[in-house]
């Protein structure tokens, strides 16, 4: 197969080693911000970051990527996405999400994370959910949605296992794979097509999180056939970054991963990971909680030997009155303009001010927190400082005191029949008074009388 | 107060307020719970809002009178350095509680949580918006249904009004600070709305609201109403209609000569996914739009209709089809644009009266609305134009 020079460069600065150890690099696409790796990879769900609207990521976050997901876009028989006019140098996929046209743009088939579906993947398809329900997506539709979409960077096709596959579904997994890959570098940059009909993106090869020995031919191909056509590879397990072969190890990694906290983060990064998907993120957001945490961690307190907070529960009461910003000295939109007591009545009262504020500052805080790390790596002294890191800071997020936004559909796992409620019922008791609160989407005081003669807002006769 | 007066009662103005100049005539959108529906400030701030509302019986609530004290009202809570307006909080005690009862000292209602006895008292209203430190306060007002048959009890809410009034002047503390507006209550009977007006405006407060109003009375009542009180009311105090309304109820009231509206519509129907343009409103979530690539609205200068080389967002009708009612940025983009419809909607009716073109404008915007066909103009806003000069159905 001939070369395709790809569109993409990704230089790593300093001499690490091939694998299983940090590094520091910059990934560059023509036209596009420049990402510094490791990098966290902002998730998307519709082609919005949940929380932020368009103009605020634009003028009070630093956001320089964006994941997203082909099963957000394709619910209807004739996806609107497609249609989208654009010129032949853009992307329609940004035009149609309106993503500025500089901003890098991974798409891979599935949301992340995504929920797992109960109908099987086949042989030449896989399952996903749009927010209309289950459907298949086969390979050739995939290739031709990125050759239509346009985007920076594509995730190739894998066939994920819901759960712990056995013997049997392991080898479908490699097999499958290979086979999608294969016909999605071939009908994207094979011989039979001709020069200027090869997509731009840059193609992100997945790699299975199954041992090296099961997809050992795969991998060989990755090295060899395959290599001139791939620009990246795609992870779906920290353990995975040991099976990289070497000749490969020029390529930027992409982990979706779920880690549950940044220790987590910390150790994916020493394995060699560049990209990172840190869904811990939004699910703090949601919760209400605030994250405060920095790389390398601050000196410890001579007065306390208790591991610091990951984050702060703004749904505490203990912020009712405090008009310090969120975390004192934080640079962000929120923590410059708002104060505590505000974020936390607007979750009291569940307004989505809230989310929005806090999901600024909490991507505010992933980006220094991986500014951080990349100076350490540089620095020489990653090491040292995850291990600082570690004892500093408290080994699990805080928990949550209050409820999140409300969730969609498609937005929740929907296996089973017999999950816990989320939320209190809202409906159900034949009381004409309380329809009528809820109806009116007025707060009703959750406070009794004496609370509201405290109040001042009325006296009891 | 600076007015020029035009043909029609319609009248362009400055109203000055401790937190900046406001030009009238104003719409303002309603922040219930000290925040705009998803906004940040300053993205309310890019719309041109100068002046938006918060409301005395929410933040009463939450975060109650004890916070706002502590943090020092409502400006430093929400960080909105422009002017705010309160309500009394009567309003919501009659029509979201169901048992409330009015008596000479208060309302007196149930407590939603536990149901016992409360009452609320002109004073205790005056408190809490001291303490929220909103430029311009309302009083507590006895508000009942306009459409009450109840002649008797009319007047009494109309009798009670001004005297609670009183005791609101009475209680009282910031009056250099916080501008205390009356309101004008007496129902659909317009001998009584005279008798009230006098009695009001004998109480010199800086500015007069006409209440009761937007209740579900017929839109031809609803103009002799206005109509009536800015006949009477003194032309150097902002005259402020509760609770309206839809664009064509405002700029038929502006000819009317009121000043100031405020409604939940457009930020409300802008979650459930209605856009408001100058054809009416778009209900973005039905199919046609999913593969209509044009702005929400042609020529429209909001943040989310100006195209990207304008600085704006460029967003399509396909993709608010795409997110509306399924992610809550769809809520904050739709409630961006209907907000910055509505202030510009009032700007250019400020510039058109100040050209002496309102009479033009108001020909345009119906001719908008209802596709260039006179037949179909509502015959309550072609009565009530007439009465002030304005031919609605004449070639403009």
């Amino acid at each position: 197969m001939e070369a395709t020079p790809p569109a993409m460069s990704f230089s790593l600065l300093g001499s690490a080693a091939p694998i299983l150890a940090p590094r520091v690099g910059k990934l560059a696409l023509p036209g596009r911000k420049a990402t510094a790796t490791p990098h966290h990879v902002p998730l998307t769900s519709r082609g919005t970051v949940p929380h932020i609207a368009h103009d605020v990521i634009r003028d009070h976050t630093a956001i320089n990527s964006l994941y997203v997901g082909l099963e957000d876009f394709i619910e209807k028989k004739s996806p609107a996405v497609y249609k989208t006019p654009a010129a032949a140098h853009e992307s329609p996929l940004k035009k149609f999400t309106c993503v500025a046209e500089d901003m890098p743009l991974i798409l891979g088939p599935r949301r992340f994370p995504a929920i797992p579906c109960p109908p099987a993947n086949t042989s030449n398809s896989i399952a996903l959910l749009t927010s209309v329900g289950f459907r298949q997506l086969p390979s050739s539709e995939y290739i031709e949605a990125v050759r239509k979409l346009r985007p920076d960077i594509i995730v190739g096709m894998a066939d994920l296992a819901n759960k712990e596959p056995g013997n049997k579904r392991r080898a479908k997994m490699v097999d499958r794979t290979h086979a999608w890959t294969t016909e999605a570098l071939d009908k994207m940059y094979g011989d039979s097509v001709p020069e200027e009909a090869k997509p731009k993106a840059s193609f992100f090869a997945p790699i299975l999180p199954l041992d090296n020995a099961q997809q050992s031919l795969y991998l060989e191909d990755l090295e060899s056939e395959f290599r001139w056509d791939i620009s990246g590879l795609a992870l779906y397990h920290s353990a995975s970054l040991e099976f990289v072969p070497e000749s490969l190890s020029g390529l930027p990694r992409l982990l979706f991963s779920e880690p549950e906290t940044p220790h987590t983060v910390l150790r994916e990064i020493s394995l060699g990971a560049d990209l990172l998907t840190t869904p811990f993120v939004g699910e703090s957001s949601d919760a209400g909680i605030v994250l405060e945490f920095t790389f390398p961690a601050p000196a410890p307190k001579e007065s306390s030997t208790k591991p610091r907070p990951l984050g702060v529960d703004m749904w505490s009461p203990e912020h009712a009155t405090d008009t310090s910003p969120l975390t004192e000295g934080c640079q962000c939109y929120s923590c410059k303009n708002y104060h505590r007591a505000y974020v936390h009545h607007l979750l009291m009262a569940k307004e989505m001010t809230a989310w929005a504020l806090i999901q600024m500052h909490n991507f505010h805080v992933m980006d220094l927190f991986f500014a951080g790390i990349r100076e350490s790596i540089q620095r020489g002294t990653y090491e040292d400082d995850v291990y600082v890191f570690n004892r500093a800071y408290s080994s699990s997020m805080p928990k949550s005191t209050g409820q999140g936004p409300r969730l969609r559909g498609y937005q929740l796992p929907a296996n089973g029949s017999n999950q816990p409620l989320r939320m209190p019922k809202a409906y159900g008791q034949l009381d004409h008074a309380k329809q009528k609160y809820t109806e009116s989407q007025i707060a009703t005081p959750d406070t009794d009388a004496s609370g509201l003669e405290e109040h001042g807002f009325a006296k009891k006769v | 107060m600076s007015f020029r007066l035009q043909t029609t009662k319609a009248r362009a103005s400055t109203l000055k307020l401790p937190h900046g100049d406001v030009p009238l005539p104003i719409f303002m959108p309603v922040a219930t719970q000290a925040s705009l529906k998803g906004l940040t400030y300053d993205q309310l701030r890019e719309t041109g809002c100068m002046l938006c509302l918060n409301n005395t019986y929410h933040l009463g609530l939450k975060p109650g009178q004890a916070v706002l004290d502590a943090v020092g009202g409502a400006h430093k809570l929400q960080s909105w350095d422009r002017n705010l307006l309160t309500d009394s909080g009567g309003f919501q005690m009659v029509s979201l509680l169901e048992l409330a009862t009015v008596t000479e000292e208060g309302v007196r209602f149930l407590s939603p949580h536990d149901g016992s006895p409360m009452l609320l008292t002109p004073e205790h209203s005056i408190s809490l918006q001291n303490s929220i430190g909103s430029d311009i306060i309302m009083q507590l007002d006895d508000v009942i249904a306009t459409t009450s048959p109840d002649h008797a009890r009319i007047k009494e809410a109309m009798d009670r009004s001004v005297r609670w009034l009183d005791r609101c002047i009475e209680e009282h503390k910031y009056p250099e600070r916080q501008n205390l507006f009356c309101i004008i209550q007496g129902g659909l009977d317009l001998e009584l709305r005279k008798q009230c007006c006098e009695q009001m405006v004998a109480r010199d407060t800086p500015g007069i609201a006409i209440g009761g109003l937007s209740g579900g009375e017929a839109k031809e009542e609803f103009c002799k109403v206005v109509d009536t009180c800015t006949g009477l009311l003194p032309e150097n105090k902002p005259r402020y209609v509760m609770g309206v309304g839809y664009p064509e109820d405002i700029v038929v009231a502006v000819a009317l000569g009121a000043d100031m509206f405020d409604c939940v519509w457009p930020t409300r129907t802008a979650r459930f996914g209605d856009a408001i343009v100058s054809s009416g409103t778009l209900k973005i979530s039905h199919k046609v739009y999913a593969d209509d690539f044009r702005p929400v609205e042609e020529g429209c200068t909001c943040v989310c209709c100006r195209s990207t080389d304008q600085g704006g967002l460029g967003l399509t009708r396909a993709y608010m089809h795409h997110i509306t009612a399924k992610e809550t940025v769809g809520a904050h983009l739709l409630t961006i644009h209907n907000v910055h419809y509505m202030l510009n909607m009032m700007k250019n009716i400020r510039q058109a009266i100040l050209d002496d073109q309102y009479p033009a404008f108001l020909r345009k915007f119906f001719s908008d609305i209802y596709g260039g066909d006179k037949t179909k103009f509502p015959e309550w806003a072609v009565g009530a134009l007439k009465g002030v000069g304005v031919d609605l159905l004449a070639d403009s």
